[in-house]
Order: structure tokens, then sequence, then C-alpha cells
């Protein structure tokens, strides 16, 4: 049966690609520059071959061929890979000898063929239905490349290349406290969550007390945590030099690491209880017919059966503290989002794609990496 | 009745709060002892709070009828071929931070409403898309089967039966992408949309923490409003479409 859905992205990406912008060259960092579409940008040839490349993928999508998918996860999986090539090609072509400011920028041809060929990738996968080892080869070799691309001397003019290399130890600094504050509000709001669910379980009547307060905190939106939280510590710090001394202060990152728990708890906390509440009562008398004892039974039974879920939750927490930690940039927090807030501040854009690229770099690396373990975690059903 | 009342009085206070401002400027001389002006007036906050609401609204609708449209299609046997990939749209999506998000719209569309109201949209069908795909595709195969059976029309169908059974997870939906997007719009005053999110970014930018609390306070308030009027017509839905009320 023919593929509907990948001819329509393929023919979609081949009026865009065409249509719009695949590069721009800027004389210095704010000017705006002038745009380059696809035949002026990679010459007669190079627009040829991406057109001919889409053009392969739609025919081969609609061919009534058995085991199609295969050619075509290689076909998109290659044009992926080497997609910064259009890049290199544009930045030799048309970057200007002696100006040592003009950089080459991403136009929004490239953005929407880099989008488009992800979304075919991840519909060639899903009828591929292989395992999840084969998605993350693919992704880990696309992704390969294109650090070995931007790495290279050849995407060098490229303005985001530029902006990372103006502050090579800033960017490795923003990496290890986004880092440093997303772990560490994870960590810190499993173990408590930990706690509140076991509370919740051994007493009903804090049930619904404890679900309602993380709730709420979910519910205020980040800007306001953030705000709020800077008053009441400035004034701890001012109280307590010895907090003070520790790094404690109205802005920075205690009134981000504090609000960025509170944020955690509910995912946590909810997804927890529901884990340990939902073994079936069977499977623990189960157990206690083999003799063992409530503490055997909760660390033997229960919290094996459960960790699909509990790590499910710190799936979503991660995700949501590694976007959070961004804002939290706002009150001083460092991270990636410094940069965000500072290239929106210049207007200087490709400093603000330093700083969400890598954001979302992030989030989509944790998600992988947590969907892996949840899926590893799952019991596998005894052979007969 | 009574589900109706916690929203009330939180609309009347944020109302009274962004109104009467200027009233509580002792106190927040108290706060912020160093500064001269302690109320924010740039803008009036009533002004902030509407556009602020008109974003979130105008947003909410667009995304809405969008995503519900956009899971009716992906449900129905002409469209059950793109199913597979609207999902998995909606739930990688939803793994980009809003924050990231807004900042792609910025170079794309440049500063202001424009790209926010984008970035809201596009960020706030995500939560709509994937609870509208859910609701419909948790339909009882055998409720459309009985009711294509009563000679009903496969549109009747969706409208009488699929619709009203799935609508209750849409909602839910709904709140989730409007609880997302008044903290985003929030966050969009640092792209230039003016928002409740202006006078935190402001006092964070000249060290007045009275600003920051104005706006904090204004911000949260506004989210628990809005919050408490979707928890108010999930409970007024739940009494009149849930079986066992029917009973």
């Amino acid at each position: 049966m023919p593929n509907r859905v990948l001819p329509v992205l393929g023919l979609l990406a081949l009026a865009l690609v065409w249509l719009l912008n695949l590069g721009v060259i800027q004389p210095n960092r704010i000017v705006p520059g002038t745009g380059h579409g696809l035949v002026s940008a990679i010459g007669g040839a190079g627009a040829g071959l991406v057109s001919l490349i889409l053009a392969g993928c739609v025919l081969l999508s609609l061919l009534p061929v058995r085991r199609r998918y295969l050619p075509l996860l290689a076909l998109v999986g290659l044009s992926l890979a080497l997609l910064p090539l259009l890049l290199e090609v544009f930045a030799d072509r048309h970057l200007p000898d002696d100006a040592p400011y003009a950089r080459s920028s991403i136009g929004a041809g490239f953005w929407c063929l880099l989008f488009l060929l992800s979304l075919m990738l991840i519909e060639i996968l899903g009828r591929l239905g292989r395992g999840r080892w084969l998605q993350l080869l693919i992704i880990a070799v696309i992704s390969g490349s294109w650090l070995w691309f931007l790495r290279g001397d050849g995407l060098e003019s490229l303005s985001l290349v530029r902006e990372f290399n103006a502050r090579p130890d800033k960017f490795e600094q923003a990496l290890w406290t986004h880092l440093a504050l997303a772990f560490g509000a994870v960590s810190i709001s499993a173990c408590l969550a930990f706690f509140l669910a076991l509370k919740m379980i051994r007493s009903v009547a804090w049930r619904r007390p404890i679900l309602g307060a993380v709730s709420f905190l979910q519910t205020i939106p980040s800007l306001a945590v953030f705000g709020l939280l800077i008053a009441p510590l400035s004034a701890l710090a001012a109280a307590f030099p010895a907090l003070q001394a520790m790094g404690i202060r109205g802005i920075g990152w205690a009134p981000a690491l504090l609000a960025l728990v509170a944020y955690s708890l509910l995912p946590m906390v909810r997804n927890t209880f529901v884990a340990l509440t939902e073994v079936p009562e069977s499977l623990a008398d189960a157990g206690r017919g083999m003799g063992m004892n409530e503490r055997q039974l909760f660390f033997k039974l229960k919290l094996p059966l459960a960790l699909p879920v509990i790590v499910e939750g710190v799936r979503i927490t991660a995700i949501q503290a590694i976007g959070l930690t961004a804002v939290a940039a706002l009150i001083g927090a460092g991270g990636f989002g410094s940069f965000i807030f500072q290239g929106l501040g210049q207007a200087a854009m490709d400093l603000v794609l330093l700083g969400a690229l890598p954001t979302i770099a992030l989030a989509l690396l944790a998600d992988a990496l947590l969907t892996l373990l949840v899926a590893s975690l799952k019991p596998t059903p005894a052979k007969a | 009745m009574r589900s109706w009342l916690p929203p009330v009085l939180l609309t009347a206070l944020l109302g009274a709060l962004s109104a009467g401002m200027p009233t509580l400027e002792p106190l927040f001389q108290w706060v912020q002892p160093d500064k001269q002006n302690v109320i924010y007036e740039r803008e009036s906050f009533l002004f902030l709070l509407q556009n602020h609401l008109m974003l979130v609204v105008i947003s909410a609708l667009i995304g809405t009828v969008a995503a519900v449209a956009g899971g009716i299609y992906a449900t129905r046997p002409s469209g059950r071929d793109f199913l597979p990939l609207v999902s998995q749209i909606a739930s990688i999506g939803q793994t980009f931070p809003p924050v990231a998000v807004l900042a792609l719209a910025v170079p794309v569309l440049g500063f202001g409403e424009a790209p926010i109201l984008v970035a809201l949209i596009l960020y706030g069908l995500l939560p709509i898309l994937r609870n509208t795909l859910a609701g419909l595709e948790g339909v009882d195969a055998t409720v459309r089967q009985a009711a294509l059976g009563m000679g009903m029309s496969p549109f009747q169908v969706l409208l009488q039966v699929e619709l009203p059974l799935a609508g209750r997870v849409i909602l839910a939906g709904i709140r989730t992408s409007v609880t997302i997007n008044i903290a985003t719009a929030a966050i969009g005053s640092t792209i230039g949309a003016r928002t409740l999110g202006d006078p935190v970014i402001a006092g964070l930018v000249n060290g007045n923490t009275a600003y920051v609390l104005q706006g904090a306070i204004l911000i949260g308030l506004l989210a628990l409003t809005v919050d408490s009027l979707f928890e108010a017509a999930e409970q007024v839905w739940d009494r009149r479409f849930l079986p066992q009320a029917a009973g």
C-alpha cells in the first residue's frame, strides 16, 4: 500500500526549499543580511541534486514496492546527516574573502528542509517498527555528523559557530550550570517525592492536601515563582550571614533550584504514588504466601514493579526542569538561558540560537535516554 | 453553583489588585525602602492584564480549533495514514522547552506580539492535540458501531457520540495548554510583548523587588483564576455528562 504521508512531506519540502531563502550573508553581527534562494545559494548542480533526492523520496514512497522503507531510511538519514554540506557550499560560494566580520546564517528554507526531513525520518522509523536501538543509532549517526561538520573548518563562517567560538569557555560553563541545576532539582525532588508518596500511601488523610499543594505549585507560572522567591530569600540572606556565605541570595542559583524543585514535585509525586498503589494486591498476596515480610515485599516486589512509572515521572520532570532552567537565567542562575536573554537584549539572533538550540538538544537527549530506561525497566513476561 | 465560587472570588481579587495596586504603596515602600518609585507605572496593570489575557485567549481559541480539527482528521478513515506521525509530533513537540520555542520565533518573526502569538499557538496546540487523539481513540469501538447501526451518519456519530465522549479529555488538554501559555506569555515580555511579565523583567533589570513582586503576584493570581475556572467547568461537565450522574 503506498504511503501518503511521505509524498506530502516530500513535496512540501521541495516547494519550500525552492520558495524560501536557503541561507543569508550578513556583513556583520547585527545588520540584516541578503538572502539567497536555492539556486543562488548552492548553484544549479546543487539545487538539482537536492530536488532529485526529494523527488526520489516521493517516488520511492509512492511505488508499491515491498521493503521500500529501508532504502528510504538510508536516503533520508543520509540527507539529514549531510545537510550541513549545503551550508558549507553556500559559505564557500558567497562569503567575501576580504570581509572578516561577514558571516553566513541559516535561512528559513534550510530550517524547513531540516524540519520536514526530520518528520520524514520519524514517519519512516515508525513504519519500519524496528527496536529503539536502531532509532538511537540513526540519531547518533546524524548528530555525530552534524557535530563533525560544525567543528570542521568549512562552517567557521557560520554565525552560530562564530558566536560559539567567541565564548567557548562560557558555553562550557553554561552547559555545566544548566545540567547541575536541572539534575540537582530532579534528584532532590525525586527523594522528596518518594517520602511524600510513602506518606500518602500510609495515611489517606494526607492524600488530598499533598496532591493539592503540589498541583498548586505547578499552576503558578515560572516567572512568578522566581519573582516571588527573590524577596524572602534576600531577607533570609540578610538575616543570616552564614547563608550569604554559601551563595544563597535573592537571585542566583538558590531561588532557581528552589523553584525548580517546587515545579518538579507534581509529576514526581503523582507518578510515584500511582506506581506504588497500582501494584496488584494479588501479587502482594503471592509474595506474602512465599513468606516475604513487608520490607521484602516493598523492596523486592513493589518497587521493581513500580519503577517504570516512577522513571516516567523522572522523564517528565527532567524535560520540564531543563526548560525551566533556561527561564531561571532571568534571575541570574546562568545556564543556556543566559545566552537566550543576552541575545534578545542585544538583538543578536545567533546568540539566541546558541542558547535555544542546546536547550532543545538537552531536552530531547534526556527524553530519549529516559524513554530507553523506562522501556528496559518494564518487566518482561516470563516465557511459558 | 458552589463550584463557581472560587473563580468568582479570584476574579474579583485579581481585578481589585490590578486596579488598586497604587493604594498598596506603603506596603511596597516597606519591601523596597531605598527606591523612589515602588509602584510600576509604565503601563497600567489593567492594560497589562488585558493584553496578557488577550494573547492567551486568542492562542487558546486558534490552538483548540486547529488541534481538534487535526485530531478529528487524523482519526477519520481518510486521514488515518497521518495518525502515527501526528501523535509523534504531539509528543515530541512537547519536549521542546517553551522558552526555546519563544526564542526561536524571534529570528523568524521579529520582536513584538506576532512571534509570541505564533509560539503560543504552536506550543499550546500540542497538549490539546494529544488529548484530542487520546479522547477520540478512547471511544469504545462498539459504541461507534452501535451508533452507526442506529442509522446515524458518520458525521452525526462524530458530533453526537464521539466528541461528547472525548470532550472531558479534550477540556483537560485545553486546561494544560492554557496553564502553560499563561506562563509562556509572561516570559514573552522579554521579546517585547506587553504582558504582566513586564513589571517582573523591569524590576529584575533595575533591581526593584517591589516591581518584581507586583508582576509576580498578578501573574500567579491570573494563573490561579483561570485554573479555577477550568476546575469549575470540569465539575459542571462531570455533573452533566458522567453516566452515574444520569442514573
